[in-house]
C-alpha cells in the first residue's frame, strides 16, 4: 500500500517539534567553560621547586621540545676538609607548545614529580614564538593542575602509596615493640 | 614584501568610525573553508557540529569553495606534495583572508618534525593569523583561536594590513613572487626560541 | 586536459581531477579518471598527499615513542593502531599481559571501533547528500569521546597503551559512566537504521552501484567490513581471536553481506558498529567480575626487543592491520612495516570505478571507508 501523500512530511515535522521542546546539546563555550576530566592532556605544568635537571624529560621527548639550561653551583664548604658539593641550578626550562604531540612521556619518565599535566587548553597565539612557553608561565600552570582521579576499586594500589603504607606499618610496628 | 594592495581605495583610506563598522561586519561572518588534512580536521568538523556549533561566533562552515571564503583552517599535517596546493588554494581566497594554523603538524611539524615528507609548519609556505597548539586541539581551543582572530580583526586596520611593506609586526611573509620559500622573517621567528631565551 | 580522442565530442576522452582537496574524499586523495561522457573507462587513484614517513620515523624512535607516533596514521582508530604495535613488541618479547588489561584493551578497542564507525556512518550520507545524520553521529561520538577522555586524557589520540599493558588504572566511577555512556548510544542507534537505511533515496543511491565481486576483493587484498561485504567472510577477531575476543564468541557477531554493492558496505558497517557496541558492554560486565589485578608489567628502564622478527595482524575497524616488526637487539626497531587496511581497500577503485556514471562516483568513493592517512602512512 503506498504511504499517504505528506505523511513523511509530517513525521519529519513531528520530530522537528520533538527536537525543539527538548534541551540543546551545545555547549556555550566561550561563556561556560567545559568540564574537563583530570586526565585531560591540555597543557604541561612545571613544579620546577622539584626540578633536578636531570634531563630525562628533555632527552625521552619524540619531539624534543623541551629545552632546558641549568648551571653548577659550588656549595660552601661546611666544615674544613670536607669536599665542596656542587649541585644543578635550573636557568631555563621551556616547553615549545607549537611543536609538542602532547604524548605525556616527559610526565612520566620525570623521576622527582616536576610535571603535571592540567586541563587548560586557552593558549592560542598570534606568534607562534609566544607558543614556547617558559619557565615562569609553565609555573603558573601548576595552579591549574586537578588533583589526580581516585582509581577504580578493582586497580592495583598505586606503588606509591604501597611504599606509604608498608613504611607506615613497619613504623607503627617499630613503636608497638618500643611500647 | 612588495605586495600591492587588493583592498579597494575607500576601504583603506575610510574614516575610523566607517573602519570600525566594517572590522565588526568582518569580524563576526567569517566564512570557513576547512583545509582539512589528517587528524585536526575530525576535531574540526566536531566543532562545527552541534556540540560546539562554531556557527554561534559567526564562523560558517558552508563556504563552497576558497574563492567564496575569508577564513582558511589548516589542520593537519602539510606534506611537500600537498604544499603547492595549499598555497594555491590560499591564493585564490578574496582579500582580506585570514589563516588558523590548527594543530601541532600545521604550526611547525609536531610529531613529524624529522620527517622527510613534511612540511615544517604551514607558515613556511602562507602567513598564519593564530596558531591553536595541541595534537588535536580539543574543540574549544579553536573556538578560542577564532575569538583570538577576531579580537585581532577587531584591532586591525586594513591600511597597515596591506599598506606596501606592511609591517604590522606579526611577521606575515608575503612572497607571491618566491612559492614555497620562507620569506625572511617568519623563519626567524621560528627559530627565535631554539638559539636563545 | 582534454585528452585523446577522435571523431565527435561523445567520444572524445575527457581527463577529470579529482582532489587533492575535495569534499568527497575527506582527507587528500587525488582521483584521476577517465572519462567518455558521463561514463567513467578509467581510475587511477593518486596516492601520497598525506605520505608523512612514519614508518622510517619508527626507525628512530624507540619503542615507548612508537607507540605514540603509530595511533597518528590512521586518525580515526588510534586505539587500534597502538594496540597492534604492542602486540608485536609483546610477541616478540614473549610477554604476558595481566588479564585486567586484556579485557581492558578489549573494551577500549571496541569503543574504537564505534567511534571509527560512526564518522562513516555519518559522513558517507553527507556525501550522498543527506545532512542530518552526521549531526546525529558527532552526538554521540561526543558522549563516547568524553568517556575516552576521562580514561585517557585524550579526544582521539588516547596514547593509552603501553607495551605490557595500559597507561594506567581507570578512575574511580569510570565502568558506570561508561557503560551507562553505551547504553545511551546503544538506545539512539536506531537512528541509523531507520534515517538512513530506511531512506529511499539513499536506497536507490547505493542499491546495485559500485559492486565489487567477491574474487576481485580477495585479488586486491581487501578486507574490513568492505570485503565483507562481497562476501569475504573473514575476521581476525573471530578466525584467529587476539585479545578477549575468543572467550567474546557468543557476542560476537560477523556481519557478511554477498551482494558487494555500497548498500551492503554501509549494512555491514552499521550492523559491525551494533555489534561491536554490544561487545562493549559485554566487556564491561566482564570487568565487573575480574579480581582485582594491575593493568601494567614492570618494564625495565631500557626496553629492548630481541633479535628477530614477528608479524602480527589485527583486525582494526577498516580492515586488517599488520606490523612486520624486524628487530636486531636495539631499543628502536630496525624495520616496522605497516600494512593498512586503507591503502589496499583503495586500489579497488581501478577496478570499481569503470563503467560508472560519474554521478556514482562520490557514492562508492565513500564506500570504501578509508582513512587517507591510513593510505599513504
Amino acid at each position: 500500500m503506498p504511504p499517504l501523500p505528506g505523511s513523511g512530511l509530517a513525521k519529519g515535522l513531528a520530530i522537528t517539534l520533538r527536537t525543539m521542546t527538548r534541551r540543546s546539546v551545545t555547549d556555550e563555550y566561550p561563556d561556560t567553560e567545559p568540564a574537563l576530566p583530570p586526565r585531560s592532556r591540555g597543557t604541561i605544568a612545571l613544579f620546577e621547586e622539584n626540578c633536578t635537571v636531570c634531563m630525562l624529560c628533555a632527552r625521552e621527548c619524540p619531539d624534543w621540545c623541551i629545552y632546558i639550561d641549568s648551571h653548577k653551583e659550588t656549595l660552601p664548604v661546611e666544615r674544613p676538609g670536607a669536599r665542596a658539593r656542587t649541585h644543578n641550578v635550573l636557568d631555563r626550562f621551556a616547553i615549545d607548545f607549537s611543536l609538542c604531540m602532547y604524548c605525556g612521556i616527559c610526565i612520566e619518565v620525570c623521576p622527582f614529580d616536576a610535571l603535571f599535566w592540567s586541563p587548560e587548553f586557552e593558549y592560542a597565539e598570534e606568534d607562534i614564538a609566544d607558543l614556547t612557553h617558559e619557565r615562569d608561565r609553565l609555573r603558573e600552570w601548576m595552579w591549574t593542575v586537578p588533583e589526580p582521579p581516585a582509581l577504580d576499586p578493582a586497580a592495583e594500589e598505586p606503588k606509591e602509596a604501597a611504599a606509604a603504607r608498608t613504611a607506615a606499618e613497619k613504623a607503627a610496628g617499630r613503636e608497638g615493640d618500643t611500647a | 614584501m612588495s605586495r600591492p594592495a587588493r583592498v579597494g581605495a575607500l576601504s583603506r583610506l575610510a574614516p575610523d568610525p566607517v573602519k570600525l563598522v566594517l572590522n565588526w561586519g568582518r569580524r563576526y561572518s567569517l566564512w570557513v573553508f576547512n583545509f582539512g588534512l589528517a587528524c585536526c580536521a575530525i576535531e574540526f568538523i566536531a566543532t562545527s557540529m552541534a556540540r560546539h556549533d562554531f556557527i554561534r561566533l559567526g564562523v560558517i562552515p558552508f563556504a563552497p569553495g576558497p574563492r567564496q571564503a575569508d577564513l582558511m583552517v589548516v589542520s593537519g599535517t602539510v606534506t611537500d606534495k600537498m604544499a603547492p596546493a595549499v598555497k594555491r588554494l590560499y591564493e585564490q581566497m578574496p582579500e582580506p583572508k585570514y589563516v588558523i594554523s590548527f594543530g601541532a603538524c600545521a604550526n611547525c611539524g609536531g610529531p613529524y618534525w624529522d620527517s622527510y615528507s613534511v612540511t615544517k609548519g604551514v607558515d613556511q609556505i602562507i602567513p598564519v593569523d593564530v596558531y591553536v597548539p595541541g595534537c588535536p586541539p580539543r574543540p574549544e581551543a579553536l573556538l578560542q583561536g577564532i575569538l583570538k582572530l577576531q579580537e585581532k580583526i577587531a584591532r586591525e586596520s586594513l591600511g597597515e594590513r596591506y599598506a606596501d611593506g606592511g609591517a604590522d609586526g606579526s611577521g606575515r611573509p608575503d612572497g607571491p613572487d618566491a612559492p614555497g620559500r620562507p620569506d625572511g622573517p617568519d623563519a626567524g621567528a621560528l627559530r627565535r626560541g631554539l638559539v636563545r631565551p | 586536459m582534454v585528452g585523446l580522442g577522435a571523431g565527435d565530442s561523445a567520444d572524445t576522452d575527457m581527463v577529470l581531477n579529482i582532489g587533492p582537496q575535495h569534499p568527497s574524499t575527506h582527507g587528500v586523495l587525488r582521483l584521476r579518471l577517465r572519462m567518455q561522457g558521463e561514463r567513467i573507462t578509467a581510475a587511477e587513484p593518486v596516492v601520497g598527499y598525506m605520505h608523512r614517513g612514519a614508518e622510517k620515523l619508527f626507525e628512530a624512535r624507540d619503542y615507548r615513542q612508537i607507540v605514540v607516533l603509530a595511533n597518528r596514521h590512521d586518525w580515526l582508530s588510534a586505539f587500534s593502531n597502538e594496540l597492534g604495535v604492542v602486540h608485536a613488541v609483546e610477541t616478540m618479547l614473549g610477554m604476558e599481559v595481566p588479564v585486567r588489561a586484556v579485557w581492558l584493551r578489549t573494551l577500549l578497542a571496541e569503543l574504537n571501533r564505534v567511534l571509527n564507525h560512526l564518522m562513516f556512518l555519518g559522513s558517507y550520507p553527507l556525501e550522498l547528500g543527506g545532512m542530518t545524520p552526521v549531526f546525529y553521529a558527532f552526538r554521540e561520538r561526543e558522549e563516547l569521546q568524553a568517556v575516552m577522555e576521562e580514561v585517557s586524557g585524550g579526544r582521539m589520540h588516547y596514547m593509552f597503551n603501553r607495551v605490557g599493558g595500559l597507561k594506567e588504572d581507570l578512575p574511580a566511577g569510570w565502568t558506570r559512566r561508561a557503560a551507562a555512556a553505551v547504553a545511551a548510544v546503544r538506545s539512539r542507534m536506531g537512528v541509523f537504521d531507520d534515517l538512513v537505511l530506511g531512506n529511499e533515496i539513499f536506497r536507490a543511491r547505493t542499491r546495485g552501484v559500485g559492486v565489487l565481486p567477491r574474487e576481485t576483493a580477495q585479488a586486491y587484498g581487501v578486507s574490513g567490513p568492505v570485503a565483507r561485504a562481497s562476501g569475504l567472510d573473514f575476521d581476525l577477531r573471530r578466525d584467529e581471536p587476539y585479545l578477549a575476543y575468543g572467550e567474546l564468541a557468543d557476542v560476537l557477531r560477523v556481519a557478511v553481506r554477498q551482494e558487494g554493492d555500497c548498500l551492503a558496505r554501509f549494512e555491514c558497517l552499521l550492523e559491525q558498529t551494533h555489534n561491536a557496541l554490544e561487545l562493549a558492554e559485554a566487556c564491561l560486565g566482564r570487568l565487573a567480575e575480574l579480581p582485582p589485578g594491575p593493568v601494567n608489567q614492570r618494564l625495565p628502564k631500557v626496553l629492548k626487543a630481541p633479535e628477530g622478527h614477528v608479524y602480527t595482524w589485527t583486525e582494526n575497524p577498516l580492515g586488517l592491520n599488520g606490523y612486520h616488526l624486524v628487530s636486531r637487539g636495539e631499543k628502536t626497531p630496525w624495520r616496522l612495516k605497516l600494512r593498512s587496511a586503507s591503502f589496499n581497500n583503495v586500489q579497488a577503485l581501478t577496478e570499481l570505478l569503470p563503467g560508472c556514471l560519474v554521478a556514482d562516483m562520490v557514492a562508492i568513493l565513500g564506500s570504501l571507508f578509508f582513512v587517507v592517512g591510513d593510505i599513504d602512512k
